[in-house]
């Protein structure tokens, strides 16, 4: 028994450090049977337990007293804490490669392969940009009505929500990746603003007013605030340029946005987009399943593809 | 100081503590010269070409022979016939005396395998039998027995002239005045023996004496079987080919002389030349001096050993009567682990096991052993270093 747990583990450190595959090589071997507990050859265990104690015998007799009293239950020990860290790397990675966070998806503990964390980033719905500490199994699309909100459709069952905030660093960094999803696959794509930030505010009841105007060109609007100097569309007249550039009456989205109907309509919204249970930005759904936080390309992709993505 | 530590590279600066010369020595610096000197200067065939590089090869080889039968006071040098290895020296013998069917050899209870598993093939290939003399319960030779066991019968006594079991050296006089009386040649295993203590073969009257290179300073594979010169001529080579014939047609061939009958095929040049260096080696240093340091040494080695508790020693409680060897086992306590571990924390180098003496062990029931041989080139310092160690290894296990 002790091959087969010295085999494991030395392969693995062996992985990393040519020396040890010798070893690993030898516990192989004895595993196999190929080292006979012959007279004349010493067992594969009793030489790594006494090279082990002696190393251990120069430092501290009590210490490999110890070691050697207890050696097989030591060794059980190792091998139970080996194999328990492989299973933890392994889910990790596998963690970090479906949802781009060592911890599984949107959890946003320490994770080695990202390690500031980036791919769990969100503008805090609370206004300040940081590490979303919300409770991200909550997050749902359960009762939202996303009629209300600007969309794309297509004959396709796929589905991708973005929610974002125009002048959030995490969304505009989602944003991209969205669109590429979006253009890449056949899907139904709704998006909604969701600010974060009391500077983009205005914004809502002028996205509202935009999409009503002209639905098609709502999307050329939303690149544009997307691609924009954060401070620029903190500013009403510059927003106003970009509309006017698209080719929207200006005039009529203004009076649109400052009307009672609007106003209810944007707080109307705003309550659909509060039972997702939104705690950062950018939220983004596919097929129902809520990421919170900027993930990898891949991450999005495979999400939409399921299976097929393999 | 032991000033000859300087002549071994793995000494010089204390590396290890060496304490399994049973199984081969170290080889001083005029060995490992002498061999780098055939590989560099005249790496030839030694005996078939005529220039001159290889005239040199059989000139130094020669040489070499030379130097063992003196060192070994044989009547001629074509007594001396090179070998691997005692191993090969046994089997030359045993298969060639040409023994038959219902024919006894004498063999003891501790030999080692290269004196036992030869004569169990005879015994299943021809039909030989062979009688073991047990040894006394301190393990020492049992002359009584051995009497009773001669008879017309016996063609061979072959025995360990010093065991690696335990270093117990065994009268070989006595033995073979009554092995001759009886009408048996005597053929000694001097593996533990010819590097320890001086040897006059004449003096002996011994038939066959196989011995290794490797065990007395020399290149490892090497070996030497001395035959008296009259009883080489009537044996069989056992070993044919190139080399061993003056010439050869389609049908027939006739046999060198001893010793080159004997020495089939390309030899190791490098190997005869390095043990000829080696032999000239110990006669600078003087087996004076050689038992003198290891009877100092086991002397010490065994006092100390008798101090840890259950630890048996095997063979006489007398250092003196066990050369350089020191082996013990201390039940309960297992001998690998010992010597893996005296390895791990101070480079202390002990043969662990049963020392190819398997026979021995299973018969008394005692799973191995540890054996500490020492050599002329060990010191006290070394000698205590071992104990310190040893007894903190003990203490844990
Ligand atoms: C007493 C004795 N005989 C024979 C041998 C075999 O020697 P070799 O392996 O050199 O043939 C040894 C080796 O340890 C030995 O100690």
């Amino acid at each position: 028994m002790f091959c087969i747990i010295a085999f494991i583990v030395l392969s693995i450190i062996g992985i990393f450090n040519v020396s040890y595959r010798e070893l690993a090589k030898e516990a192989y071997e004895c595993v196999f049977r190929r080292i006979t507990f012959r007279p004349c050859n010493t067992g594969f265990k009793e030489k790594m337990q006494a090279k082990l104690v002696g190393k251990l015998l120069t430092k501290s007799v009590a210490a490999a007293r110890f070691l050697n009293k207890h050696f097989e239950l030591l060794a059980w020990l190792l091998f139970i804490t080996t194999v328990a860290s492989i299973f933890w790397t392994g889910k990790g990675l596998f963690n970090f490669y479906m949802y781009g966070s060592c911890n599984g998806l949107n959890k946003s503990g320490f994770c080695a392969l990202d390690p500031k964390g980036e791919n769990n980033k969100v503008s805090q719905t609370g206004g300040s940009c940081g590490t979303g500490e919300g409770d991200e199994s909550k997050v749902t699309l359960k009762g939202v009505d996303l009629s209300l909100f600007p969309s794309q459709k297509t004959d396709s069952k796929d589905e991708v929500v973005l929610i974002g905030c125009y002048s959030c660093d995490y969304t505009r960094k989602a944003y991209p990746l969205v669109k590429q999803l979006i253009s890449e696959n056949k899907v139904n794509y709704t998006f909604a603003h969701y600010p974060v930030k009391e500077e983009t505010l205005y914004l809502l009841p002028i996205g509202y007013c935009a999409y009503k105007q002209d639905p098609d060109k709502f999307w050329q609007l939303n690149d544009k605030l997307f691609a924009s100097e954060k401070s620029d569309i903190a500013k009403k007249e510059f927003v106003d340029t970009i509309l006017k550039d698209i080719g929207y009456d200006v005039e009529a989205i203004n009076s649109c946005s400052t009307s009672p109907e609007t106003n209810s309509a944007v707080v109307d919204r705003r309550i659909q987009l509060e039972k997702t249970s939104v705690y950062g930005t950018p939220l983004v759904f596919i097929n129902g399943k809520g990421l919170v936080g900027p993930k990898p390309y891949r991450v999005y992709e495979r999400i939409l593809k399921g299976w097929r993505f393999w | 100081m032991n000033t000859h530590r300087q002549d071994f590279p793995l000494l010089r600066d204390c590396k290890v503590v060496y304490f399994d010369n049973a199984c081969q020595t170290l080889r001083p610096k005029q060995v490992i010269e002498a061999i780098n000197e055939y590989y560099q200067d005249y790496p030839a065939c030694g005996g078939r070409s005529m220039h001159h590089l290889a005239a040199k090869v059989t000139h130094k080889c020669e040489e070499a022979r030379s130097i063992i039968s003196t060192f070994l006071h044989a009547k001629r040098k074509e007594e001396i016939v090179f070998t691997r290895n005692t191993t090969e020296g046994i089997n030359l013998v045993a298969h060639s005396l040409g023994l038959k069917a219902g024919d006894i050899v004498i063999i003891s209870d501790k030999e080692h395998n290269s004196n036992l598993i030869p004569w169990q093939v005879l015994r299943d290939k021809i039909g030989i039998e062979y009688k073991i003399i047990y040894s006394k319960e301190d393990n020492t030779f049992d002359l009584e027995a051995y009497k009773q066991a001669l008879n017309n019968r016996v063609k061979l006594v072959s025995l360990g002239f010093t065991s690696n079991l335990d270093g117990v050296t065994i009268p070989a006089n006595e033995i073979i005045t009554l092995a001759h009386k009886a009408g048996a040649l005597v053929l000694l295993d001097g593996a533990q023996a010819v590097p320890h203590r001086k040897i006059d073969v004449q003096d002996l009257d011994v038939d066959f004496l196989a011995f290794s290179g490797h065990k007395m300073l020399g290149p490892s594979g090497t070996g030497v079987l001395y035959g008296k010169y009259s009883l080489l001529t009537k044996l069989d080579p056992f070993m044919v080919g190139g080399d061993t014939v003056a010439s050869s047609t389609y049908e027939t061939h006739e046999f060198l002389p001893p010793p080159e009958k004997f020495e089939a095929g390309l030899q190791d040049y490098a190997g005869i030349i390095g043990l000829g260096a080696a032999v000239n080696y110990l006669n600078t240093i003087g087996f004076e001096f050689i038992e003198q340091q290891e009877q100092m040494l086991n002397k010490y080695i065994t006092t100390e050993l008798k101090t840890i508790s259950g630890l048996k020693i095997i063979g006489p409680s007398d250092p003196k009567e066990r050369g350089g060897i020191c082996s013990f086992y201390i039940p309960g306590k297992d001998h690998h682990q010992i010597a893996l571990m005296l390895d791990e924390t101070s480079k202390i180098m002990i043969r662990s096991g049963q020392h190819c003496v398997h026979s021995w062990f299973y018969a008394h029931q005692i799973p191995g052993s540890v054996r500490a041989s020492v050599y002329f080139y060990n010191t006290m310092n070394e000698a205590e270093v071992f104990i310190r160690e040893l007894k903190k290894v003990v203490s844990i296990l």
